[in-house]
């Protein structure tokens, strides 16, 4: 897992910026390049260790600064008069500067506001419904509608029960193997042989014959009982295995 | 009870009852009267309420009235039943919300290069909480998206309509006035935040 830590000092190139000249208790309106370039150079190296996305953020700054540093350097051409015809290469930026100071005071000030309004408290929109909601049908109603409603809630009955006498429900199986096969065990006391006709005597639904053969596989894949079968639908005859009879017992 | 009488305590209660800002237009509606007349109303109902030093007080959010609680009851409430603040916004986010508010209609373009920096996810923020929408579109080349200040921002920044907003040129003002004010007298305000 990457864990991205945020250096949230500053929220931009111009935030730094404004920042480093401040500290350095420059005028906003003569910069010393040279001298915020370095620190603002040294910021960005920084971060770039932390974070390269962000530091490429800081780096087209970084660049106007370089260049307005170089054009710093170039003599500047007076004019005869001796006056300064050229604009000065810092003038843009500043610009810029003072447009951002802006704005991060009004954000200082929406802070304010912020924190003002947020003594205030509403009410949320309660749930209408209970004003809005169609009174209860019932109470609207004829005697007529009712009847007929009524008719057609017994013709609903006859109809299901007709369906229903034709199909049966299917029901859940309400018992596991592992059960059914505690019970056949209990059969198997004091008895050594048992038909399978006897384990399904008391219930002869199909579920149960399906439940209880299933069990005696069961009872024969853990070698508990032996199975033999003489001729082919003929009668099943389990016995119990002598060994798991010594393991009943000394339960 | 006068007709005015009338109207007035009718818009008291519907605002009870609908909670929200109460759009003027739709109360003007229901006793079918100018939305001037209607906005009087409220506006008269606002002052009451005020001159009455009620706990409960009227708030306009752009021609939408709501009640709510008085400012300086804050305390009671919290020492009755703690209730969660909404978080508050991060540097950027509010840096980027002032741009919006003052330029609107501004594009993404023209934020970004204000604050020298991308604000995609910040702007994304924005708009999940309500607080920007889109307003159209810009003429300029790829016909950027413009975005603007919405209601919830007027209501949650304490303003009843955008032009509400101090001037630009106040706004140094009121920072320089609260900077001085703290030079000059520290302790002066550490009293004020303890009487909060």
């Amino acid at each position: 897992m990457v864990y991205k830590v945020k250096l949230d000092v500053f929220e931009g190139p111009f935030d730094l910026l404004v920042y480093l000249i401040e500290s350095a208790e420059m005028s906003i309106y003569d910069i010393q390049v040279a001298e915020i370039t370095k620190q603002y150079m040294e910021y960005v190296e920084r971060i770039q260790k932390v974070d390269t996305a962000l530091a490429g953020e800081f780096m087209v700054l970084a660049a106007s600064l370089i260049e307005i540093k170089s054009k710093m350097l170039l003599p500047r051409k007076s004019s005869e008069e001796g006056l300064d015809l050229l604009e000065d290469p810092r003038s843009e930026l500043v610009q810029k500067l003072l447009e951002y100071k802006m704005y991060k005071q009004i954000a200082a000030y929406l802070e304010e506001q912020e924190e003002r309004t947020q003594r205030i408290y509403e009410k949320p929109k309660e749930d209408l419904t209970l004003y809005t909601k169609e009174a209860d049908v019932y109470l609207s109603l004829d005697l007529v509608p009712f009847v007929k409603a009524f008719e057609l809630f017994l013709q609903k009955k006859k109809r299901m029960e007709e369906v229903q006498k034709r199909y049966s429900s299917i029901k859940q199986q309400q018992m596991t193997i592992e059960s059914r096969i505690e019970q056949i065990k209990q059969l198997f006391r004091g008895r050594k042989r048992l038909k399978f006709r006897d384990l399904v005597n008391e219930d002869r639904t199909r579920q149960n014959v399906v439940l209880t053969f299933l069990s005696m596989l069961e009872l024969i894949r853990q070698k508990a009982v032996k199975v033999n079968q003489n001729v082919n639908y003929g009668e099943i005859t389990f016995t119990i295995n002598e060994k798991d009879m010594v393991a009943e017992k000394g339960e | 009870m006068s007709r005015k009488e009338t109207i007035k305590s009718a818009f008291e209660s519907m605002m009870f009852v609908w909670g929200e800002p109460l759009d003027v237009k739709v109360a003007a509606d229901i006793f079918n009267i100018d939305r001037k007349e209607a906005y009087d109303y409220f506006k008269e109902l606002q002052a009451e309420y005020e001159t009455q030093g009620r706990g409960i007080r009227i708030r306009e959010i752009d021609k939408s009235f709501q009640l709510c609680t008085w400012e300086e009851n804050d305390e009671y409430i919290q020492r009755l039943c703690t209730p969660v603040k909404e978080k508050r916004l991060t540097q950027s986010a509010m840096e980027t919300l002032a741009i919006i508010a003052y330029k609107q209609p501004v594009t993404k373009g023209e934020i970004e290069s204000i604050r020298g920096i991308k604000c995609d996810r910040v702007i994304e923020g924005l708009m999940k909480k309500e607080l920007i929408e889109e307003v159209g579109r810009s003429t300029g080349i790829g016909r950027p998206i413009l975005y603007g200040t919405t209601k919830v921002f007027l209501k949650n920044f304490g303003f009843t309509h955008i032009t509400d907003l101090p001037q630009m040129e106040d706004i140094s003002d009121v920072i320089r006035e609260s900077e001085d004010e703290e030079r000059e007298d520290p302790l002066q305000i550490t009293l004020d935040w303890q009487e909060r």
